[in-house]
Order: structure tokens, then C-alpha cells, then sequence
């Protein structure tokens, strides 16, 4: 049997959980003793200020990165006791919907979606599927690309595409992994607002339709109060709301977004620095190494104004 | 206001530039370097005039009458040291530049970065087999390509193969080392997305990262051919059949005319490859 489909074959029903999760980068903490599960087929939005942590949860749902300590499971497997080769089995089967400048400009449309099963493969086995596709490869990617409505762009070069229609693409890509998991961190941040809520609709459309387990990191509260069933608010690390979008007041809003209190979480040093500096190196660069998002400071989310 | 003295009138970064400038005026006296080096002799201007001149008036036939009887007309004799001088650069570039690739991604940081944290199957060696090859590469680029050249002329004679191998070394190294720079600067987005997805080091690099420095990777190529074509010609003044040894042989015969005729084919090489090169890069970036 393949050894990519053994590792995530029994899938159980919670997609995953996480229990006193704390990560640290460099004695900051970005994420501390967060507890948070979902069941399959969920969809839940985390919200928060710019710094809360968000990002650094998903790369921990994603495998990206460890828990410094506590126990983040993913299908049950506990990330930290997984041999790298599960792990990237594991791995191979979560999407991941990037910000944005996740996609492969010079390559055709179909290669970048292709690109999303280069882990069920051997080396030659995934580049010749992306280099080479065959015809009934191609078809399926065309089925992909049609669910995200770009099914006339199967050959166009990517970096002929608008902002909109590449995060569209990444979706397919994403969608092409046929995951367990669906992340996406910030997913129509680089989006114009119009397009924004479009984009947005379409994911969580067909997260459900796929039945597969959705979250998604957002700034715009007022589209995740809209979109989203369940609503995870972040705030310096910690889970500071988590419950159904209606249950999110905006009083409770305004304090998840309020300047101060306990911004200094971040500050305190951390004695357990067990993983996190090297071995994400390689995945960590072009974030600027950062201990929390290094997002510029974003207006005060729509939903609190006025 | 600071309060803090300056320990020098200059700054530390003053202090460089005199240096700097005092070992060059230091370096041009320990040579003699004088304008009057740059005054022809009497019999000198003449030729100078003679062969400025000739700039104007390329040779389109021999301007001698060849010596031996077969001689080919003299465009195809131009011809054929043009092509003998492209074949040169083209086999040697078809060697260096996969050899200068492997090189180059196995001495890039990307290489060991993916390798290790991937579960490549190198995993831990990656990193000294990246400071091995990088010493290789520095051995293969200190010698430059006309030294080789010399050295095994000396050891193998008047051979092709030699040549194009005296070429193919130093080109090597030099790719290697500037195609490892272009991917370690590449945007490592679309890597990162594709190892998040479970895919392979190897798989990471060569879709995710290496087609992000594709276009730097192909016009630094295309100079590297250009260099290739100008040795080339250059090797022909160690007897080798190129457009060199013809420039030489009408240099030493005052053919001036022939001379401008062979320089002209040279830069005219250059300019196609460097439009053909031009082409290609605002093919590759978006």
C-alpha cells in the first residue's frame, strides 16, 4: 500500500486537536496553552489583532511547525512522534491556501495545481506529472479548476493571472490535494475587498461540499461572522473567545481587539525552547523569522466600526 | 547634539578609501606608469594610422594572395573560424551547464536547508557535502580558462577535446557558484507551499524554487555563453582553429584589413546572443 494513504487512512473523527499547546520562537511565545479541537467537516474562523498568534497556529495545524510544549494531534497522530517521512505523508494531505506568492509564476496554470500532489509521489514520479501530465491527469485538474471557475485557464501562464484568479488557482491546488484539512492563513488579505467576500464564499462553499474540516485566519470579523459557523478569537497567544459566531458580541469584539492589558504575554521569556529555531529554518524564511506575524498594523476591523 | 568626538578627521570609512588609494598610486609608480607609454613611435603611428584606418574597410577577400594553392576564398575561411569558434563555445557551454547546475544546487543553501529539515535522503551529510562542493567549485574557478588551456597544451597537444575541458572547468565553477547565489535569492513562497503539501527536497527545488530564478538562471547563462564565445576566439592564439588564430596570423602579417574583418564577426556574435538573450528574458519574467 502507499505509504502517503496508510499514514492518513484511519481518519478518526476529531480532525485535530490541540492541548496546552504553547510555540515559542527565539524565548517569545507566539501561541500559549491553547486548547482547540474540531470535528470533521467543521469550518471556524480565527480572528484577532495582528500579532495574536493566527498564523503560527495554522503552520502548527499544517505540520510547519511544533508545539514548544503540549500536544498538537492531527487525525490523531501527535505531529512531534511522527518520522519526517509521515510527517510529509501527513503533510501531503492538508491544504494549505496561502496570503499570496505561493504559486510558481512561469509555470502553467494545470503544473501549479499539479504541484499540490507532489507528495504523494516519488521525485520522478511527481515531476513527471507536472512536467508531463497525461491526458486524464489533465482532465482532473480541469474538473478542479472548473469548481473554482477557472476551468478556461487550464494552460494560461500563472503570472498572467490577476491577484483574485491566482488565489483561485491556489485553491484549485490546494483542493487538487484531495485534503483532510483545509487551512488557509489570510486568504484574500492581498484580495481587493470586493472580491474579497467572492472568494471567500467560494472556499467555504466548498470546504462543505467536500466535507472537509475549514479554518481559516481572517481580519475581516464582519466576514467571518458571516461566513463562518464557529469563530476562534486569538489574542496574545491565547484563546480568548471560541464559540459560535453569533455568541461574539460586539462587546466582546471590541475587548478581543482592544490595545493593551496583555500585550506583554509576548515578552516573557521562555525556558523550554525545545524545537523551532533550526529545523523550520528553511520554511520560515521570508517571514522574517519572526516570533508573531510581522503584518503592518491594519485598520480596526470593519465589524467594530461604528 | 552628540557629544561623542570623531577619533579621526576622516571616520574609519575615510580612513579605507585613502588607503585604497594610496596602494593604487603605490602600484602605478612600482610599474612606471607614465603618459609618454602612450605615445606611438615614429614607425608605430603609421601602422596605428594604417590599421585605423582599415576600421572602415573590412576585408571581404584575401588581401594577400594565400601562399598554398587550395586556399578557400577568404568569407569562407571567415565563415568556418566563426563556426569552429560557436562549436567550441557551444560544447563547452553543454558541458558546463548542467555540470555548473548539479554544482550549483548542491552548494546553495536551499540544497542542504531542504535536505535536512525535508527527510531527503542525504539528510544530515548535506550540509558538509555542500562545503565540499563549494571548495571544488573554488578550486575549479581560481585557475582561469586560458591557463587550463596552456596546461594542457603542454600535456596533451594541439587537441580539441583539450581545449573545449579547459573551457568547460572554470565555466563550471563560475556557474555553480552564481546559479547557487540566484537560488538561495529566489522568493521561497512557492517552496514553502509546495513542502507544506508534503512534497520532496528535491520536488521543492527543482518546481518550486528553481523556476522562480529561471529567469535570472537563463540570461546569467546566456552572458556565460557569450564569455564561452569570446575565449573561444582567444583560444585560437594558442594555435587552436578558432577566429583567434586567424586574427593572429593577419595581426603578425599587418593585414589590417582581415583583422577588422575577424573583429567585426566577433562582435557581431556577441550582439546577436546578446538581443537573442534579451528576447528570452522578457519571455521568462512576467
Amino acid at each position: 500500500m502507499n505509504p502517503i494513504t496508510s499514514a492518513v487512512g484511519t481518519l478518526d473523527a476529531a480532525t485535530f486537536e490541540l492541548e496546552d499547546v504553547s510555540v515559542a520562537f527565539a524565548g517569545r511565545f507566539a501561541l500559549e496553552r491553547v486548547r482547540l479541537s474540531a470535528e470533521r467537516g467543521e469550518a471556524l474562523a480565527v480572528v484577532g489583532p495582528s500579532g495574536a498568534g493566527k498564523t503560527t497556529l495554522l503552520r502548527t495545524l499544517g505540520g510547519a511547525l511544533l508545539p514548544t510544549s503540549g500536544h498538537a494531534r492531527i487525525h490523531g497522530m501527535e505531529l512531534a512522534d511522527l518520522a519526517p517521512k509521515a510527517r510529509r505523508a501527513l503533510r501531503s494531505r492538508l491544504g494549505f491556501v496561502h496570503q499570496d506568492h505561493s504559486l510558481i509564476p512561469v509555470l502553467r496554470v494545470s503544473q501549479n495545481v499539479l504541484a499540490g500532489r507532489l507528495g504523494r509521489y516519488g521525485f520522478l514520479a511527481g515531476l513527471r506529472r507536472v512536467l508531463f501530465a497525461r491526458r486524464a491527469e489533465l482532465a482532473e485538474v480541469h474538473r478542479v479548476l472548473e469548481r473554482v471557475g477557472l476551468a478556461d485557464q487550464l494552460f494560461q501562464r500563472t503570472d498572467t493571472l490577476s491577484g483574485g484568479e491566482r488565489q483561485r488557482v491556489a485553491i484549485a491546488r490546494a483542493l487538487f490535494q484531495e485534503p483532510t484539512l483545509l487551512l488557509a492563513d489570510e486568504p484574500v488579505a492581498s484580495v481587493d475587498p470586493a472580491r474579497a467576500r467572492d472568494l471567500l464564499e467560494l472556499l467555504t462553499a466548498l470546504a462543505r461540499e467536500e466535507g472537509v474540516t475549514f479554518i481559516a485566519s481572517l481580519h475581516d470579523l464582519e466576514l467571518a461572522r458571516a461566513l463562518f459557523p464557529r469563530i476562534v478569537g486569538l489574542r496574545a497567544g491565547r484563546v480568548f473567545f471560541d464559540g459560535p459566531a453569533a455568541e461574539l458580541t460586539d462587546e466582546r469584539a471590541r475587548a478581543l481587539y482592544e490595545l493593551g492589558a496583555d500585550e506583554r504575554v509576548n515578552d516573557e521569556r521562555v525556558n523550554d525552547e525545545r524545537v523551532n529555531d533550526e529545523r523550520v529554518n528553511f520554511e520560515r524564511e521570508g517571514d522574517a523569522a519572526s516570533a508573531v506575524e510581522e503584518a503592518p498594523p491594519r485598520p480596526a476591523p470593519k465589524g467594530l466600526q461604528g | 547634539m552628540s557629544a561623542r568626538r570623531r577619533p579621526w578627521p576622516l571616520g574609519a570609512r575615510g580612513l579605507v578609501l585613502l588607503g585604497l588609494a594610496l596602494a593604487g598610486l603605490w602600484a602605478g609608480l612600482h610599474l612606471g606608469l607614465t603618459p609618454a607609454g602612450l605615445v606611438p613611435r615614429a614607425a608605430g603611428l603609421e601602422r596605428l594610422q594604417e590599421f585605423v584606418a582599415a576600421a572602415a574597410r573590412p576585408a571581404w577577400r584575401h588581401e594577400v594572395a594565400p601562399t598554398f594553392v587550395d586556399a578557400s576564398p577568404f568569407l569562407v575561411e571567415l565563415g568556418r573560424a566563426t563556426l569552429r569558434t560557436i562549436a567550441f563555445a557551444l560544447a563547452a557551454m553543454s558541458l558546463a551547464l548542467p555540470l555548473g547546475f548539479m554544482l550549483g544546487l548542491v552548494a546553495s543553501d536551499a540544497w542542504w536547508r531542504a535536505e535536512t529539515f525535508g527527510a531527503g535522503p542525504l539528510g544530515a551529510f548535506a550540509r558538509p557535502l555542500q562545503v565540499a562542493v563549494r571548495i571544488f567549485i573554488a578550486l575549479m574557478r581560481s585557475v582561469h580558462e586560458l591557463l587550463w588551456a596552456v596546461l594542457f597544451l603542454a600535456a596533451f597537444g594541439l587537441n580539441t577535446t583539450s581545449a573545449v575541458i579547459a573551457l568547460v572547468i572554470p565555466f563550471s565553477g563560475t556557474l555553480a557558484k552564481v546559479f547557487s547565489e540566484m537560488l538561495d535569492e529566489a522568493p521561497t513562497g512557492a517552496a514553502r507551499a509546495l513542502f507544506g503539501a508534503g512534497a520532496g527536497p528535491l520536488a521543492v527545488l527543482l518546481v518550486g524554487l528553481v523556476p522562480r530564478a529561471l529567469p535570472d538562471l537563463a540570461s546569467y547563462a546566456f552572458y556565460r555563453l557569450e564569455c564561452a564565445v569570446r575565449s573561444s576566439a582567444v583560444l585560437g592564439f594558442f594555435g587552436y582553429p578558432t577566429l583567434g588564430l586567424h586574427l593572429s596570423l593577419a595581426f603578425e602579417d599587418l593585414r589590417f584589413h582581415e583583422v577588422w574583418s575577424y573583429l567585426y564577426t566577433l562582435l557581431a556574435l556577441v550582439i546577436v546572443l546578446e538581443v537573442w538573450s534579451g528576447a528570452l528574458r522578457a519571455r521568462l519574467a512576467p
